[in-house]
This record gives C-alpha cells, structure tokens and sequence, in this order.
C-alpha cells in the first residue's frame, strides 16, 4: 500500500470512527451535563460536568434490580449458550447419516426471523408454567446458529491428531470437548459469551411479552418504565441509558481481543 | 510387550477398498516397518491397528485377542503422531501426564514416570514449556515421552519424523532404534523414506496399492526383492531395471543388439523379462569380463560425484542405467564405456506378474 492511499484511508477511517462515535459521545456528555439537543448555543464540551443525574437515575427507579435480574438472566444464557452451542458445534464435526439435512435445517431455521416465532415460544413458555420468571425469559436465548457453526469451524481447525490423540490418552468425547476442543478455542468462547451476553442483555421484545410483574423486569423494560414516568429528566434519561449500555461496552472490551480473532477463525480456515 | 496379527484385514471406503486382504504376524518385542509410497495404505492399517480407523473386513489381533471391537483406549497402546499432536495449552509435564490421570494413577506414581520418561529423552530441564517453546526435535521427544510413560504393550509410529531436517532426522532415528532397544517393546512404524525403513526395521514390510509386496530382514528386501516393485522402490538410486528377452539360453536386451548372459535357471521359461543390478554391483570395465560377468556398452549422459562416490547416468536399450563407482573413476558426460556387472548380482522378474524369477 503507498503512503498516499494509507493517509487516505485513515483518514476515511477516522471520519467514520467519528461518526460512529458522536452518538455515543452525545448521550455520555448528556448524561453528566443534562443539556438537551435544543440547548442554545449548543457546546461540544459539557458545561459543569458531574455525576448528579447518575445518582438521580439510581434512586429513581429500583436500579439494582433491574441491574441483578438482567444480569443473572445474561450470566444463565451465557452458560447455557456456551455448554450448549459447544456441544453442537462439536458434534457436527463428526461424519453421521443425515448430517448434510441438519446443516441445512439449521441454516435455515437461521432465515426464520424471531418476530415470527414469538407466538409458538410464548405458548411454549406459558406450557411450561415459565411466564413471568427468569427462566422464562432466557429460553428462547439458549442457543444460537451463529454460535454453532463459530464453534464448528473453530473446532475444525483444531488438527484431528489432537483428538484422535487425547481418545488414545483415554478421554471419552464430552472430555475431549472440554479438555482439548474448548481451551484451544477460546476466540470461539469469547465470541460466543460477547454475542450471547448482548443478545440477553439488550432484548426488549421478548421480556416485554412474558414479564408480567416489576419485579422480574430488565434494563430495557426499567429504560421504558423510566422514560414513561420521568418525561422532564433529560440527564437521568441519558444517564440511565449509560447504566444500560455500560456492562456489554465492558464485556465486549473485555474480550476483544479473542472477539475479533473469533470472527475471522472461519474466514481464514483452508 | 504382546505380538500383534493382522488376518484378512480389509480397508474400504464406500465402494473403494484401499486395503487388500493383508495378513502380517508382528513377534512379540518386534520393530517392523510399513513402507511404501504415499497412498499405499500404510498409514490405514497402523489407524486400523490403533482403533482410530474401522475395519472393514478381517481381524487385528493384540497378543492373541481380537481387537476389532475394542475402543483405542482400551487396546494399551501409544501412538506417536507425523505432526506430534501435543496438546499446545498444556506444559510439556501435563502432556506427559495426561493419559495417566485418566488411567487412575496417583500423583505420585504419575510424577514418578514422568521424571524417569524425561530423564530417558532428556527432556527433565524442559518440563515446564510450552509445545510452542520447542524446537522440532524436542518436541518429538515429548511425543515420544507421552508414549513411553504409559508402558504400552504396542508402540505406533505414523512418519514420526518427516517434520524434521536431515540432520535431525538422523539423529532422532538413532534416538528410536536406541529407545527401542532399551524397552524392547512391540513397534509398528509407518514411513515412506526408505532410509528410516531400513535402519530401523528388524523386519520390512513393502506396501503398494493396498497389498503387501514384501516382507522380510533389510538385507532381504534389499538383496533379494520378490517383485519388481520391491526392486525399483528400495534403494537410492533404485535398482537398474531394463526389459529384455529370454530366449531360452541367452537373454537379448529389447533392441537386440546386446546381450547378457544369464545362468539358465534364472529365465527357464523363454519369454519377456526384467532384467535388473543394482547400481553399486556396477562398475565400469577395463580389460576382458572375467568369468561369470556381463557387460554391456553405454554413453554416458551425466556424472554425479557425491564425494564419497561418484554416479554414472547412462541409457541402455532406452532405459536409465546408473552405476556407482569410486571417485577416482575418470569419466566425462558423452564419453563411451562399457559397464560391468557380476552374473551372481543380476535379477529377473517376469514382465507381466512382476515377480522375481529364481
């Protein structure tokens, strides 16, 4: 690449890193100065920073509930996903009668929108006497496709000599998978945890329909609840969102490094 | 230590069978060699042996027991692997300890072995690294040391060193022989470089196409080749083979020109054979053939001097013809020479079995 054209795409790559980040940037600023888009003149640098209306949003609503049932409901789907969405992935590196027929299925099923399914998974959930828990409202993220396939084709590049290796050592498959298959994919598990987490932890649709009672509501339905209340809090709003958005941004940081590397796994895979 | 049989063993693949029928009695503290070129199926059968393959047809026994429906872990038997497969996230300890912990030895029956396996391959100072932090000889090492700690009754090696350079090559090859040496332990090794074949092996097995060409000592295989398959894979360069034609009592190369005498009971049927010398039962003649050699007049086409000895590259009857002689041997490309061979060094195969005539 010659000099002009790296100038040239870094600097496209800054316009549109600062595009991507001036929502961002907005919210947080409003979040710690309470100035609303209409305020005249308007500043990029907030006027009188401080941490008021996060406290605001704190005692407003019960935010440490909102915060313990959106964050036991993410931790179980995380669980669930990664046990799971493993064990799939893993067992469709085997060679079966009908494999092909269930790669197709689950590709698939991937075309079928959640919207469209929402019915059947509410009357299977209320059959399950699982409305309005938290169980409930984590089933229907239990697995994921995307996740399935990331864990095939990691587990795929992994050479067939280590498990054919670890079955002489004696190990049976489900120690394979959790001995050799799963340390040796950790792009594979950091991906599947960042994915499964925000799924969980952003999902306003689905927690809607099946919660019933406050006690049992998330971050987004707390933002909704907070919204419709407190119409004249343009800071604890902001501030709230902050308090929402917060926990993925520190997942995702958290395990970046693996993310990335996880999502170009399959692509480079010979 | 147990003996190890293979009767009737069938590989297949869908419709394509790639093993044939293969029968093979391995004794009991045996190192046997399976050779031959890529695609031979040599590698199979060791798979097969090690429960990592299906039998498609025929019986693999282990000190007299069928283990046919046996799971690999269950067969006591260590494999080391073309590409080493350690485990990249464990130390070079837990490498060597893992198929223990799952055997129920204790921790102190485990540390126990390992210590006295890393001793062995020198391999005590490098414990705690990585697969990573190692060189490629080290880590066929620990291969090995995760073999040799579980005191198997039948060690499996799948071209264990076609990862390495020449030189360590060499030297690892020494490592194994001295190895086996010492454990004395039953040894199936799969390699296609006939070098390793013939240094290691007490006995040989040549496969092609799915079929064992031969079995038999080093010296045998190399000596006294049963096929023309046998004659033309073993040996570098390979035996000297040209087509000829017995009539009955003299053997007429195929443009008719030369010929080679031959003892009658070589060729007793007249008809189209192989004629073939090995390269270093060639030199090159000065004066009258003494009793008992043939000769035949050549061009040659290139000289290769290896230091130690020098190769000639001719054509007879349009085949390639080589010799190997001294280094002294003054001989220049394009020059005419007659090249000579003792009648006793010579061999015959039939041109359509392939097989040697005696």
């Amino acid at each position: 690449m010659s000099r002009r054209t790296r100038i040239l795409s870094h600097i496209t790559l800054i316009l549109v890193s600062v595009i991507m980040l001036t929502p961002i940037y907005w919210v947080v600023k409003t979040s710690i100065s309470g100035e609303n888009l209409f305020t005249y003149p308007p500043s990029i640098v907030p006027h009188d920073p401080n941490l008021f209306y996060y406290v605001q949003a704190w005692y407003t609503v019960d935010f440490v509930r909102l915060f313990t049932n959106s964050l036991a409901i993410a931790v179980l789907v995380v669980v669930v996903n990664l046990v799971l969405n493993a064990m799939a992935g893993y067992a469709l590196t085997k060679h079966f009668p009908g494999k092909g027929m269930v790669l197709g299925f689950l590709l698939a099923s991937m075309m079928i929108p959640f919207h469209a399914t929402i019915i059947p998974a509410y009357l299977l959930t209320a059959k399950l006497g699982l409305l309005n828990s938290k169980l409930g409202i984590a089933l229907p993220f239990f697995s994921h496709i995307v996740c399935i396939f990331l864990f095939k084709s990691n587990f795929e590049a992994i050479p067939s000599s280590l498990v054919q290796a670890a079955r002489l050592d004696g190990l049976s498959e489900l120690r394979i998978l959790t001995r050799i298959m799963l340390p040796l994919s950790r792009p594979a598990v950091a991906t599947n945890i960042i994915l499964s987490f925000i799924w969980s932890w952003n999902d306003f649709l689905w927690p809607l329909i099946v919660v019933r009672s406050p006690d049992q509501e998330t971050m987004p339905l707390g933002l909704v609840s907070f919204l419709a209340s407190f119409e004249d809090t343009t800071g604890a709003l902001y501030a709230f969102c902050v308090l929402v958005v917060l926990p993925s941004m520190l997942v995702f940081l958290l395990a970046q490094k693996d993310f990335i590397r996880g999502l170009t796994t399959g692509a480079t895979k010979g | 230590m147990a003996t190890v049989e293979f009767s009737s063993l069938v590989k297949k693949y869908g419709p394509l069978e790639v093993v044939h029928s293969i029968d093979l009695a391995i004794r009991d503290g045996e190192f046997v060699v399976l050779v031959g070129p890529s695609g031979c199926g040599k590698s199979t059968c060791l798979r097969m042996l090690a429960g990592l393959e299906e039998i498609s047809g025929g019986k693999i026994l282990i000190d007299g027991q069928i283990v046919n429906e046996i799971e690999p872990r269950d067969r006591n038997i260590a494999m080391v692997f073309q590409d080493y497969a350690l485990y990249p996230h464990m130390s070079v300890y837990e490498n060597m300890a893992f198929s223990l912990q799952y055997r129920g030895f204790n921790k102190k029956e485990i540390k126990t072995r390992v210590a006295a396996a890393a001793t062995t391959l020198g391999l005590t100072d490098l414990l705690d690294r990585r697969p990573k932090q190692l060189s490629g000889g080290q880590r066929q090492r620990v291969a090995m040391g995760r073999a040799i700690v579980r005191d198997p009754q039948v060690f499996l090696f799948d071209e264990p060193l076609s990862n390495l350079d020449a030189k360590l090559r060499g030297s690892m090859r020494i490592e194994i022989k001295k190895l086996h040496r010492r454990l004395g332990v039953t040894t199936v090794y799969v390699t296609h470089d006939q070098v390793e074949a013939m240094t290691l092996a007490d006995r040989v097995v040549v496969m092609n196409n799915g079929r064992i060409e031969q079995v038999g000592t080093p010296e045998q295989v190399y000596h006294h080749p049963e096929t023309l398959f046998v004659a033309s894979f073993i040996g570098s360069p390979t035996m000297n083979l040209v087509p000829a034609e017995h009539d009955g009592t003299l053997l007429r190369l195929n443009d008719g020109s030369v010929l080679i005498r031959q003892p009658e009971n070589k060729a007793a049927q007249p008809g189209a054979k192989m004629f073939g010398v090995r390269p270093e039962d060639v030199t090159v003649a000065e004066g009258p053939p003494p009793e008992g050699h043939s000769e035949v007049e050549v061009v040659v086409d290139v000289i290769e001097a290896l230091g130690a000895d020098t190769l000639v590259f001719a054509t007879v009857a349009g085949s390639p013809f080589a010799a190997r002689v001294p280094p002294a041997t003054r001989l220049q490309p394009g020059a005419s020479a007659r090249l000579r061979f003792p009648n006793d060094k010579t061999h015959l195969f039939d041109a359509d079995t392939g097989k040697a005539l005696a």
